[in-house]
């Protein structure tokens, strides 16, 4: 076994050994344990870092991939199969490794932060229990080698963030919130497993190599159909984790867990899985599959950021924020932008953590306001929080300088490049939605900012009953200063600053590439580069079978996934397949990289590629007049006030309420799936009780009337026949017993008797 | 062996006859310790088990051995009947992967009932002894290999069953103890006839006799070419497969079949309701495994979309049925009748995977339900309700009983992790492979749906939130400044005492366990599988044609 596999196994094992030593333990140990969870996570962070530090670091190969599995289910010789076993294993890849470092990361920094915000609370010790199998969950979603035990740990995040979630379980929005991030999960989770079991029935195995090897193949009997509806189905699992409409509306609602959670798995870490999960397959995607991912994934990213922009609560605009940005990930795998879109995964991790950790220290100095109405001012208060979460919001916006401006960029030049290589019409949707959320996505946050750093407190604006409810909804928590005044307000404690000031360093461009403008110059975007299609864009044009690219794929797949070609070998390889498969794609289009990113021998990923770095700096020009366009916005309507907001919203109310009341999703899952639901269980139960269950009770009572019916026919006609029967014989045989004399006189005259009676019947046969 | 692990409930029977009425402790503990000693035997049994043999059918030569394990076989009744030939019934047990499974859950589960049955107080010496005489014909369906022992054992247990409702039960006893006893039957009515017809028709290989020994019914080459079961019988091989079918699938239950359970499980105590979903429902899927597939494979090739689109209504008319229950036993009842149609349909599936998965949820809806049902009692025993909305905000009061409630109502959803997932995965797996039932296993999927919601929706109405108003416990704010409830005329304790622990937590550690690593149960059935989905594969039946 490889050392670093050895060291990843720790890696996944030991929060759940502080999960195990807390859930029991915690009550006995001093501080309710939370230095064990906080030292576990340091200790697990160390082991992450190393094994980035070298593979990452230190052997920086686009290919590096080491695996280890082992048998966990054997069945055995299968008649029609084979020897079959299920096996479980784990893959380090250079993606693998970055994730590791980003998850264990901000999970120890979440850790730490809850020493503080946290405090107090009566499961004090119970919710660093929940991190550990959160972070354990998480990490095995990272480290899984295939569909199986992805799927494993997938529901147990859902787990984890269903605990979290009704942290606070005595409030019935909390309650409510866990049970419905349950329930879209798993109705994101069925399509996840139906995908699944397309690809088991046709391979026996659930590992990703051997999948892809397989496909590649062209191992795939059943239709086209079926394969893009594989990918259509596990991207279902994606729709549901990465709350990308239609099942986006659990996340928002979400945010009644504790804000730390907010951060770790509501923003940074586990709905960025259903993300890293379409990057795990993304090889096998089909044009078609692919096309639905980015239209989902660019209709998310522009309904999140139209309802962030009215949203009041702190949480909630960051919630939708997620949402929106969660949608330019998929957007960015959906057009082909895969090393862009797991860019942005990571940069956003960073910064949509600091932000959260962020409003959480807002939040826990304001004593558990928040709404942003009744904020404002605070930047003199909390300068460093303010400093941090300013840095924070420009990566967001995407601003330069920044790392969410590299990331969105390479997303947005991908888009671009997409819809002119496919020819342009709709598909030029998708970069327009995703240009106009990137102004949305500046508007918004400018207002948040101005709204709770800027002006002056607002808090004695807030009305009575207001205030009244705001303190029953965060009551439960533990902390006896409600009653402080806001002018209380103060800096938090370092061990809730820290975290902040590193995410919000993790923010900064330099950390990714030198090049503040270019992140294809990067470490990053050169470590994970775009792997080659295994099914082959050329299924979806008619004449050439899906045979040969399919063969084609299996030759490059076979020397390295994901595959990149910079050496001259396979670059002529490149191009003496490429010249076969080609025939009316443009020349220009049959890789010849100008040493800027991967190459390809598929050509729609090679046009596509082309394409979006054509268009790169085009995209630089459009979304920065976005991000300045949004801001000064922003500025307008709520620093210079040139326009006042409450009646704009007044002069465009259905618009407002429209954006106000999430587009009425949640008023129209009630109305149709929910209480569909209920009125179908209902009928149904009545059904079983009164129909099914009737005609059970209808036939017990027919049987006892036919039974009541035999009954009398059985006293008065079988019963009467016996007795007649017996009568008769009884009659019959005490006149017989008179001929029984025992004298042969008597015999000898019967019988003569009998003789003169045969013959006379004897003769009346003969005249007749 | 095996004779004497299914005779020690009722040498214990016996002995407790001798015991006076009023030594209920001793009663008790004779039953437990009777049933301990199953669960030994049953270790020993699963030690000694060689998993590589593939039971089913009779091994090479057409003799049991080296086929099926821990073999008894004694002649016990032979007539000769004259011109109809001689009846020969035999005293035969032996186990194969698809009982030994079942035979260590019904150890446990009995085991576990006893201790659930503590604190009856009602006519003890009576209950133990019919609780005893049940645990027997239950271990010994699992193991007979002769159909006329097999039902022997089979109508055995519907006696005790009847009184164990009938006397012990709830308010309505007495109509669901006859619903079920008359539903049952029914059913086993015609698998009498069934029987009767096959006997006829099967010839074993090594005496040349007629016989009732399953090993010999289950090769179809040991069948009289023109008998009234033979295979040029068609049609009456069609009829009796469908009897004997609904015969069993009376007692999995199976829709339309299935209204007796809901009301044998609500007016049961609880450990009645324990056993009942724990074991004896297993004997209907075990039965269809052991008697009505193997014997008459090419008619079970046939049915097996309509066996799939039975098993799909079961799931989800079970499980939107539970939805709308407000007796939270109710829910559980139709919990179980959802989760058994996994099973069914992984048999439809009639490929490894599916099978496996369908056995394995046999034993595991046994650990998990029964966990199910004892966490019901736990909280009518103090509330005197079951009504789901007579509670709120348990969590809060009674935390342990919320923790343990939460892994069963989890492992109850599939979550992974737990073991009943695992089951249900394989079957979704094999169902989805299987071209024939490929399109109810997508139908079915919903069922993970609606089985997470009738599931959470309870938790949350019974264990989150704050306390209803009508609630059935009341809330007393200690000097403490903490809060504490307390149920009417209940002396013990709030949370789950000694007992309740030792009788949960084993079977958590169980569902954890096998959740996490399958093998040790999963492995004892895999070559059974594989044998079985050989024998009922039309290439076989073609290849004897």
């Amino acid at each position: 076994m490889h050392s670093l596999i050895q060291i990843s196994i720790a890696v996944l094992l030991l929060p759940l050994l502080s999960f195990v030593i807390l859930i029991f333990f915690n009550k006995r140990l001093p501080r309710r344990g939370d230095f064990v969870g906080v030292g576990i996570l340091g200790a697990t962070f160390a082991l992450s870092f190393y094994i980035f530090w070298s593979v990452v670091v230190q052997s920086y190969d686009p290919s590096f991939r080491i695996a280890w599995d082992f048998t966990w289910i054997d069945f055995g010789n299968v008649p029609g199969v084979g020897p079959l076993q299920i096996k479980m294993g784990i893959v380090i890849d250079n993606l693998t490794a970055i994730m590791l470092a980003m998850v264990t990361l901000i999970s120890f920094l979440v850790h730490l932060y809850s020493t503080g915000y946290m405090a107090g609370d009566p499961r004090y010790g119970r919710f660093f229990a929940y991190l550990g199998i959160f972070t354990f969950s998480m990490l095995g979603i990272v480290l899984s080698d295939n569909l199986f035990s992805i799927y494993i740990f997938w529901e147990l995040v859902g787990l984890s963030s269903y605990l979290l979630i009704g942290f606070y379980f005595e409030k019935d929005t909390a309650a409510d919130a866990q049970k419905k991030a349950f329930l879209a999960n798993r109705v994101g989770d069925i399509g996840m497993w139906l995908g699944i079991l397309i690809l088991y029935s046709q391979f026996h195995t659930f590992n990703y190599q051997e999948i892809f090897q397989n496909l590649a193949d062209g191992k795939f009997d059943m239709s086209e159909a079926w394969l893009t509806a594989a990918g259509i189905l596990l991207f279902m699992g994606c729709v549901g984790k990465s709350a990308q409409f239609p099942l986006h509306v659990w996340l928002p609602d979400a945010m009644e867990g504790p804000t730390p959670v907010s951060a770790l798995i509501h923003a940074a870490t586990m709905v960025a899985a259903g993300v890293y999960f379409v990057a795990r397959i993304f090889v096998l995607l089909t044009v078609d599959a692919l096309h639905v991912i980015a239209f989902i994934g660019a209709i998310t990213a522009f309904m999140a950021a139209t309802i962030a922009i009215t949203q009041n609560d702190i949480k909630r605009v960051l919630a939708y924020s997620t949402v929106s940005q969660l949608g330019y990930m998929v957007l960015g795998l959906g057009v082909g932008a895969y090393s862009a879109a797991l860019f942005h995964l990571v940069t956003h991790a960073f910064f949509k953590a600091c932000l959260f950790l962020g409003s959480g220290a807002i939040i826990h100095a304001m004593h558990h306001e928040q709404d942003m109405r009744w904020m404002g001012g605070l930047r003199k208060h909390m300068p460093w929080t303010f400093a941090t979460f300013t840095l924070a919001t420009l990566a967001l916006a995407g601003l330069p300088l920044t790392s969410g401006f590299m990331s969105k960029d390479a997303i947005l030049a991908g888009a671009i490049g997409f819809a002119n290589a496919e020819g342009g019409g709709i598909y030029y949707i998708i970069p327009f939605l995703g240009f106009f959320s990137a102004m949305l996505t500046a508007f918004y946050m400018g207002r948040q900012i101005w709204l709770v750093f800027f002006g002056e407190s607002r808090t004695h604006l807030k009305p009575a009953d207001d205030h009244h409810h705001g303190h029953d909804a965060h009551g439960s928590h533990g902390h006896d200063d409600h009653h402080e005044e806001v002018h209380g307000v103060h800096e938090v404690a370092w061990n809730m600053r820290a975290p902040l000031v590193i995410l919000a360093a993790l923010s900064i461009f330099a950390v990714y590439s030198p090049d503040p403008l270019d992140g294809a110059k990067g470490w990053f975007m050169k470590m994970i580069p775009t792997p080659e299609t295994v099914v082959g864009s050329a299924s979806g044009k008619a004449e050439h079978g899906t045979s040969s690219a399919n063969h084609n794929a299996a030759h490059l797949l076979a020397e390295a996934v994901p595959a990149v070609g910079h050496s001259a070998e396979t670059d002529a390889h490149h191009e003496g397949v490429a010249s076969e498969v080609i025939h009316e794609e443009d020349s220009h289009a049959a890789g010849h990289g100008d040493g800027h990113g991967p190459e390809f021998s598929d050509p729609r990923q090679a046009a596509i590629a082309h394409e979006a770095h054509d268009a790169h700096k085009l995209a630089i020009v459009i979304s920065s007049v976005m991000v300045v366009l949004g801001i000064s916005l922003a500025l307008i309507v709520y620093v210079f006030r040139f326009v006042d907001p409450d009646r704009t919203a007044r002069a465009i109310r259905p618009l407002y309420l429209f954006s106000f009341n999430k587009w009425y999703w949640d008023e129209i899952y009630q109305a149709t799936f929910i209480k569909g639901s209920i009125v179908i269980s209902k009928v149904l139960s009545w059904f079983d009780a009164n129909v099914v269950d009737g005609i059970v009770n209808g036939a017990g009572a027919l049987t006892r009337r036919v039974g009541f019916a035999t009954g009398g026919f059985d006293k008065y006609v079988v019963d009467g026949a016996v007795n007649f029967t017996a009568f008769f014989f009884n009659t019959s045989g005490a006149v017989l017993k008179k001929l029984q004399t025992g004298k042969v006189q008597t015999y000898v005259v019967l019988l003569m008797l009998a003789v003169i009676v045969y013959f006379i019947y004897y003769f009346t046969q003969l005249i007749y | 062996m095996l004779s004497l692990i299914v005779f020690l409930p009722i040498i214990a029977g016996l002995v407790i006859l001798a015991v006076p009425s009023s030594q209920k402790q001793i009663i008790r503990i004779v039953s437990l310790l009777a049933a301990l000693a199953q669960c030994v035997l049953a270790v020993l049994i699963w030690q000694g088990y060689d998993a590589a043999l593939p039971g089913i059918t009779a091994a090479a030569g057409g003799a049991p051995e080296g086929s099926f394990q821990f073999i008894e076989r004694l002649p016990w009744i032979s007539l000769d009947l004259g011109s109809f030939g001689s009846l020969n019934i035999e005293y035969f047990l032996g186990v194969d992967g698809l009982s030994i499974t079942m035979v260590i859950l019904t150890a446990l589960i009995s085991a576990i009932g006893i201790l659930s049955s503590w604190p009856i107080q009602k006519q003890v010496k009576g209950y133990f002894i019919l609780y005893n005489l049940l645990s027997t014909a239950m271990m010994g369906c699992f193991v007979a290999l002769d159909f006329f022992l097999f039902y022997v054992f089979w109508e055995l247990m519907l006696l005790p069953m009847y009184f164990l409702i009938g006397i012990w039960g709830g308010p309505n006893r007495e109509y669901a103890a006859i619903k079920f006893f008359l539903y049952t039957l029914f059913g086993s009515v015609f698998m009498l006839l069934v029987m009767i017809g096959l006997y006829f028709s099967v010839i074993d290989p090594v005496t040349g006799n007629h016989t009732f020994s399953l090993v010999a019914m289950a090769s179809q080459e040991n069948y009289i070419k023109d008998a009234i079961l033979g295979p040029d019988s068609v049609m009456w091989r069609y009829v009796a497969f469908i009897v004997l079918f609904i015969g069993f699938a009376i007692k999995v239950p199976m829709f339309p079949f299935h209204t007796w359970l809901p009301d044998a499980h609500v007016e049961a105590p609880t450990p009645i309701s324990v056993i009942l979903a724990g074991v004896l429902l297993k004997l209907g899927t075990y039965g269809m495994m052991r008697i009505n597939f193997p014997l008459f494979p090419e008619v079970f090739q046939a049915s097996l979309f309509v066996i799939g689109v039975l098993g799909a209504i079961n799931i989800i008319y079970g499980a939107f049925c539970a939805l709308a229950q407000q007796d939270l036993k109710k829910m559980v009842a139709y919990s179980s009748i959802s989760h058994m149609g996994y099973v069914l349909l992984g048999l439809a599936a009639a490929n490894s995977e599916g099978m496996v998965g369908a056995l394995y949820q046999m034993f595991n809806h046994g650990t998990i339900t029964a966990m199910l049902f004892l966490l019901v009692g736990v909280i009518y025993d103090r509330a005197h309700t079951r009504q789901i909305d007579k509670f709120g905000g348990l969590a809060s009061y009674m935390p342990v009983y919320a923790a343990v409630v939460t892994i069963a109502w989890f492992a109850s959803l599939g979550l992974p992790g737990l073991s009943g997932f695992i089951s249900e995965a394989f079957v979704f797996v094999g169902a989805f492979s299987a071209e024939t039932t490929r399109y109810i296993a997508i139908v079915s999927v919903l069922g993970i749906v609606f089985g997470a919601a009738y599931l959470l929706w309870s938790l949350q109405r019974m264990f989150l939130g704050k306390r209803k108003p009508d609630a059935a416990y009341d809330l007393e704010v200690g000097p403490d400044g903490h809060e504490h409830i307390h149920f009417h005329d209940w002396k013990g304790k709030l949370d789950l005492d000694t007992r309740e622990l030792v009788m949960l937590v084993p079977l958590a550690v169980i569902v954890i366990f096998l959740g996490i690593y399958p093998m040790p149960v999963m492995g004892l059935m895999t070559s059974s599988i594989n044998k079985l989905v050989e024998v009922l594969s039309p290439v076989v039946m073609t290849a004897l044609n």
